[in-house]
């Protein structure tokens, strides 16, 4: 570990270690001594200084913050001495240097390796979040619109809870951007949205300049938020027009097509039951997988972790039990129109449903010792599972 | 003493020369000039170049302009001046005679 100094390069802020920045400061102090008398002494300063910061900023990345001791002495070896009198200044260098004076063409091409790839990292983003920033981070690490992203885990919270449960795990894995640098990081480059607010705003305090008049400007600046308000109003005119239009469709589409059959008096309880049955085999599955590292004696690929693994399965039960789920909702339609109706059969398949699960986990648990077992040691394993995603994360 | 060493002294004069002639073919910066000469036997470093740009601005024989760089801070941009155009023919045409010299003197 080692003391880190924040110095101020020609105007950008660089952080060297300790030794880094004594090494630096005793170059400065030489050179500065040794141009004493030269008229242009402080241009051929800055000169320097500036020279010495683009070479820092070549090192550096946006994981990358900080220069190390060894790295400012390069720098400074590339630099070579300061020539005290510079009518005699000359290829001090002579045969030494070619090594150092080359070496910085590549670390001008690093620079540009650099700037070409911005790392990108996934980060929760809040700024415009509806929650934790989690989609937002997703949309920014994958360029997609946030929208989309929201949509994407709504959508995929329909099947069996998965999305809300990876948006969870998200919010309390992935770290928050809070620095610049992690910012920038989380979405690359500047994402065309980002990028698109901020030439708005610029375009905005561009014409606000054009008015002097403090008068004309506030008339501006009115007009300015009624045009926002204004297509704001009709953007949410337009989605809730939209949204209506869909939910009549739906609606009408069900009252023509809802298969009103008596066979699915009797189908329900057996749809119910063989929910409850895939819904226990998918929770055993998770347990065995947590406890043991194979699914009913079947092993992931090694290279993937456990944890990817139990949201794989988490996904596959959701696709699996989607048609039945679809075929319960479909039966409830069987019992007619009165909502009342509907409403009781859907609260008795609930509970008859719940019921069926709870019996079946506890004979499993009461008559498996193995699974009795997983049960025990869950809470350990949440919690080496939580320790292993976060040094999963770290390496990175 | 080596080849090498005794020219030393030499090459520092000519260092100077070197410079006019490169920033007369292009507008450069300090990185480009230090890439042009490091494959040479002119090679030299920042420390080295900076005072001796700014002695050749200080007499007039080059200037400079500032640049935005897409990365990090502006750049200085040397040129020659209308002297140091001329400085550099000069230059020239006398390295011209000196080098005849060399090859002329102690041929029969």
């Amino acid at each position: 570990m080692n003391k880190v100094i924040t110095i101020n390069l020609e105007g950008t802020a660089y952080q060297l270690e300790e030794g880094g920045y004594d090494a630096l400061r005793a170059y400065l102090e030489t050179a500065t001594a040794r141009l004493q008398g030269n008229p242009d002494r402080d241009e051929i300063l800055s000169d320097i200084e500036r020279a010495i910061a683009e070479k820092f900023r070549a090192l550096l990345g946006s994981y990358k913050t900080v220069v190390v001791t060894k790295e400012v002495a390069a720098v400074l070896a590339e630099m070579g001495t300061i020539e005290a009198d510079s009518a005699e200044a000359g290829g001090a260098g002579g045969a030494g240097a070619p090594s150092s004076a080359s070496g910085h063409g590549t670390a001008g091409e690093e620079q540009a390796a650099w700037r070409g790839g911005t790392p990108r990292r996934l980060y929760r983003i809040h700024e415009g979040a509806m929650i934790a920033g989690v989609c937002n981070g997703i949309a920014a690490y994958t360029n997609v619109d946030p929208t989309l992203v929201r949509i994407g885990f709504v959508l995929l919270t329909f099947f069996g809870g998965t999305g809300l449960l990876f948006y969870l795990v998200m919010a309390f894995v992935v770290p928050e951007a809070r620095s610049p640098e992690e910012k920038t990081a989380a979405s690359g480059a500047p994402s065309t949205a980002q990028e698109f607010i901020r030439r708005a705003k610029q375009g905005y305090y561009e014409a606000m300049k054009d008015f002097p008049d403090r008068k004309a400007r506030r008339e501006w600046k009115r007009r300015f938020r009624r045009e926002m308000r204004g297509w704001r109003a009709s953007f949410d005119r337009e989605m809730r027009a939209n949204a209506d239009q869909w939910r009549h469709n739906w609606h009408s589409y069900w009252a023509e097509h809802a298969p009103v059959h008596p066979g699915m008096v009797f189908a329900l309880p057996l749809l119910s039951v063989l929910h409850g049955v895939a819904t226990v085999l998918w929770i055993c599955a998770v347990i065995s997988l947590l406890a043991t590292g194979t699914v009913f004696g079947l092993a992931p690929a090694a290279n993937v972790p456990v944890w990817v693994a139990a949201l794989l399965l988490f996904m596959a039960y959701g696709i699996l039990t989607w048609p039945l789920k679809a075929a319960r909702r479909a039966c409830y339609r069987g019992f007619g129109r009165p909502m009342w109706a509907w409403s009781f059969v859907f609260l008795l398949d609930a509970v008859v449903w719940l019921a069926i699960v709870a019996a079946l986990l506890w004979l499993a648990v009461h008559y498996s010792p193995e699974l009795r077992e997983a049960v025990r040691s869950i809470p350990s394993l949440a919690h080496q599972a939580a320790d292993d995603i976060r040094t999963w994360w770290k390496g990175m | 003493m080596s080849v090498n060493e005794k020219f030393s002294a030499i090459r520092k004069g000519l260092l100077e020369f070197l410079l006019l002639q490169i920033i007369a073919a292009e507008k450069v910066y300090v990185a480009d000039i230090l890439k042009q000469l490091s494959a040479t036997e002119f090679a030299t470093q920042e420390g080295t170049l900076y005072p001796l740009l700014s002695k050749m601005r200080r007499e007039g024989l080059l200037d400079y302009e500032w640049k935005e760089s897409e990365a990090g801070p502006p750049r200085k941009y040397y040129e020659l001046t209308v002297k140091g155009r001329e400085q550099l023919r000069e230059t020239l045409e006398y390295w011209g005679k000196i080098n005849g010299t060399v090859k002329k003197l102690g041929q029969k």
